[in-house]
C-alpha cells in the first residue's frame, strides 16, 4: 500500500532520514516508534506530503505520491494528530463532514456517514452532533478527530501520536476502539508513538527507529522475543520487559483443562498472561480459573506455567 | 440548551440595541429641522440658531458616504495585505509591513489629512485618500494578528485532510480570524467617522461643516448640532459592529 524507496530527507544541512526503505502492506497496523528525533513523525508526514522528501520515491497504491496533487492524495489518506485540530467554529457534524464535502458527496450520504461514524466511535449522536469542539472533553474531541479522519473511508490512516495528550484511562479505551475499528474495517494504519506499551498493544508490525534509520521491523512478539540490538532491548524497558512479554501471550497458550476451585476473579482464554498474573497476585493465589464467554469453566492457569 | 438560548439572546440583545440606536438617531435627524424653538430657547443671543446652509440629512449622507467609500477601500487593501504577508510567498514582506504600520499609526489622522491637501487639493478626494490611508493600518494589523492567532493544530489538520491553501484560508483561517479583523475595521471606521468631520476643513462636505461654521461664527448652536450628529453616528455604527461581532463569535459561547 505504501512503499518507501531510498528515501532521504534533509532540512538544510541536517539529515533527518537517510536512504530509508520499507513497505507497508494493505491492512497492516504499522506502528513507527522511536525516541524523539528519530524521524518517526517526519516519515509519517512524508506519506501525505505535509513534508516533502528530498530524494527517493514514496509509492502510494503503487503510484509515486508526487503524481497526485497534494490535496487529492490527502483526501484519500485519513489524518489524525495529537493536538486533534478540530475546527473550533464548526460543529462536530461539520467537522466530520469536511472531507466528504471536499469530495462532493451528496448531503444525504454525508449525513448517513456521520451517523455511522458517531456510532462507530461511541459518541451519542443526539448529544454531540451539533456540539462545538470546546464543549467536548479531550477524549471526545479525539474521537471526533478520528471520525473526521475516517469520514471519507480512506484506504490509509495516518495517526501522529493521537492519544498522547489523553489521560491513561481515556487512552486505553481509545486504543481498544482503534483496534476494534481496525479489525472491523481492515484499514491500513500507520501510527506514530513513543510509548512502547501503546505500540505493543496496537501494532501488527513495529518499525523501531533510531536516528532516522530502521533498527528492527517485526511483529511485537518477534521484537519482544528477539530484540536485535541493545538499543531495542533498552527501548523495550529493562525492568518490566518480562511483563511486556506476558502482555502479548494469551491465557489459552498456557492453561490446563483441569477444574479445581480457585479464589481469584476468573480470566478468559484470550486475556493476556499479564492480566492473569495480576489477578493471582491480587488474590494471593497460585492459580486462576479460566472461563468461557458464558461463564462456563474451561480450565485453570497455574502460576508455574506462566514462567515455564 | 441554556447555552444556545443565552447565545441567541446575546445576538438579539446586541441587535436590538443597534436597532434602537438607529431609530433614535433617525428620529433626531428628522426632528432637527423643526427644532428652532429649542435652540432659540437654549441660545437666545443667536439670530439664527439652526444650521440651514445644507439639510442635515444631506450632511449625514455625505459623511456616511465618505466614511463608507474610504473604509471599503481600506478594508480591501488592509485585509488583502494582511492575508498576503501571512502566506508563504509574502512572508518576506511581513517585517516591512509591520514597520510601516507601526510608523503610520504614530501620525495623527489630522496630520495625514493635512499632508493630503497640498498633494491632492481641496474637496472630497483629499479627505477620501487620508481616510483610506489611515484606515488601512488598524485593519491590516488586525488581519495579521487574527490570522496568526488561528490554532496551528487546526491549520495542520486542514492541510492534512486535503484542503487546498485557498480552502484553508477561506473556510478555516478567515472565519476564525474574523472577530479580530472586525475589531480592526471597527477601530478604523470609528476613527474615520471622527476624521471625516475634520475633513470639512479641507472643503469636503460632512457633518464637520456646521461645527466649523459654528466655530468661525461663534455659533455654539451649530457646533452642538454638528457634534450631536457626529457622535450619534459613531455610537450607532459602533452598536452595529457590536451586533455583528456577537454574530461572528457565536460558536465561542
Amino acid at each position: 500500500m505504501i512503499e518507501f524507496r531510498n528515501i532521504t530527507k534533509a532540512f538544510g544541512e541536517t539529515v533527518i532520514v537517510q536512504d530509508l526503505n520499507f513497505k507497508i502492506n494493505k491492512g497492516e497496523f504499522c506502528v513507527l516508534i522511536g525516541p524523539s528525533g528519530s524521524g518517526k513523525s517526519t516519515i509519517l508526514k512524508m506519506i501525505n506530503r505535509l513534508v516533502e522528501h528530498s530524494a527517493g520515491e514514496v509509492l502510494f497504491a503503487g503510484e509515486p505520491i508526487r503524481s497526485f496533487r497534494p490535496e487529492i492524495l490527502r483526501r484519500r489518506i485519513g489524518y489524525a494528530i495529537q493536538s486533534v485540530g478540530l475546527f473550533p467554529h464548526w460543529t462536530v457534524e461539520q467537522n466530520i463532514a469536511t472531507v466528504p464535502q471536499l469530495l462532493g458527496w451528496r448531503p444525504e450520504r454525508i449525513a448517513a456517514r456521520i451517523t455511522e461514524l458517531l456510532v462507530l466511535l461511541n459518541l451519542d449522536a443526539a448529544r454531540f452532533r451539533n456540539a462545538y469542539p470546546h464543549q467536548l472533553s479531550g477524549g471526545q474531541q479525539q474521537r471526533v478527530g478520528v471520525a473526521r479522519a475516517l469520514a471519507a473511508d480512506p484506504d490509509v490512516m495516518l495517526m501522529d501520536e493521537p492519544f498522547g495528550a489523553l489521560d491513561p484511562i481515556t487512552r486505553e479505551s481509545l486504543q481498544a476502539e482503534l483496534l476494534r475499528i481496525h479489525a472491523a474495517t481492515g484499514k491500513t494504519i500507520v501510527f506514530v508513538t513513543h510509548d512502547m506499551d501503546e505500540a505493543l498493544r496496537l501494532a501488527s508490525r513495529l518499525i523501531i527507529l533510531e536516528g532516522g534509520k530502521i533498527v528492527q521491523s517485526a511483529s511485537p512478539r518477534e521484537v519482544l522475543e528477539a530484540p536485535n540490538s541493545s538499543f531495542v532491548r533498552e527501548f523495550l524497558g529493562k525492568d518490566d520487559y518480562g511483563l511486556k512479554l506476558l502482555s502479548l501471550q494469551l491465557v489459552s497458550e498456557r492453561m490446563k483443562t483441569v477444574d479445581i476451585p480457585c479464589s481469584p476473579e476468573p480470566v478468559k482464554p484470550d486475556d493476556s498472561l499479564h492480566l492473569a498474573l495480576s489477578r493471582m497476585v491480587a488474590a494471593k493465589a497460585n492459580r486462576v480459573a479460566v472461563v468461557g464467554p458464558m461463564g462456563e469453566r474451561m480450565g485453570t492457569l497455574f502460576l508455574t506455567d506462566i514462567v515455564t | 440548551m441554556m447555552d444556545t438560548m443565552a447565545i441567541a439572546l446575546g445576538i438579539r440583545d446586541a441587535l436590538r440595541r443597534f436597532i434602537i440606536g438607529l431609530v433614535l438617531y433617525l428620529a433626531i435627524l428628522l426632528a432637527l429641522p423643526y427644532s428652532t424653538p429649542i435652540f432659540s430657547a437654549l441660545f437666545p443671543q443667536l439670530e439664527r440658531p439652526l444650521y440651514q446652509q445644507q439639510t442635515f440629512a444631506k450632511l449625514v449622507a455625505a459623511h456616511v458616504m465618505l466614511v463608507l467609500v474610504a473604509s471599503f477601500v481600506a478594508m480591501v487593501v488592509g485585509i488583502g495585505a494582511g492575508m498576503f504577508v501571512t502566506r508563504p510567498r509574502g512572508r518576506e514582506f511581513r517585517k516591512i509591513f509591520e514597520t510601516l504600520s507601526a510608523m503610520g499609526q504614530t501620525f495623527p489622522p489630522v496630520a495625514v489629512l493635512a499632508i493630503c491637501v497640498p498633494v491632492i487639493g481641496f474637496g472630497f478626494w483629499p479627505a477620501f485618500v487620508a481616510l483610506a490611508l489611515y484606515g488601512v493600518l488598524p485593519i491590516g494589523e488586525n488581519t495579521v494578528s487574527g490570522l496568526e492567532a488561528v490554532s496551528p493544530a487546526a491549520k495542520e489538520a486542514a492541510d492534512g485532510i486535503g484542503m487546498t491553501p485557498i480552502q484553508v484560508l477561506r473556510r478555516i483561517e478567515l472565519p476564525l480570524a474574523a472577530p479580530v479583523i472586525l475589531a480592526g475595521i471597527r477601530t478604523s471606521v470609528t476613527i474615520n467617522i471622527g476624521t471625516a468631520a475634520i475633513a470639512s476643513t479641507v472643503g469636503s462636505v460632512s457633518l464637520g461643516l456646521p461645527i466649523i461654521v459654528g466655530l468661525n461664527g461663534n455659533n455654539t448652536a451649530y457646533i452642538v448640532q454638528g457634534a450631536v450628529l457626529v457622535a450619534g453616528l459613531a455610537i450607532v455604527v459602533d452598536l452595529g459592529f457590536e451586533a455583528l461581532l456577537s454574530r461572528l463569535s457565536r460558536w465561542k459561547a
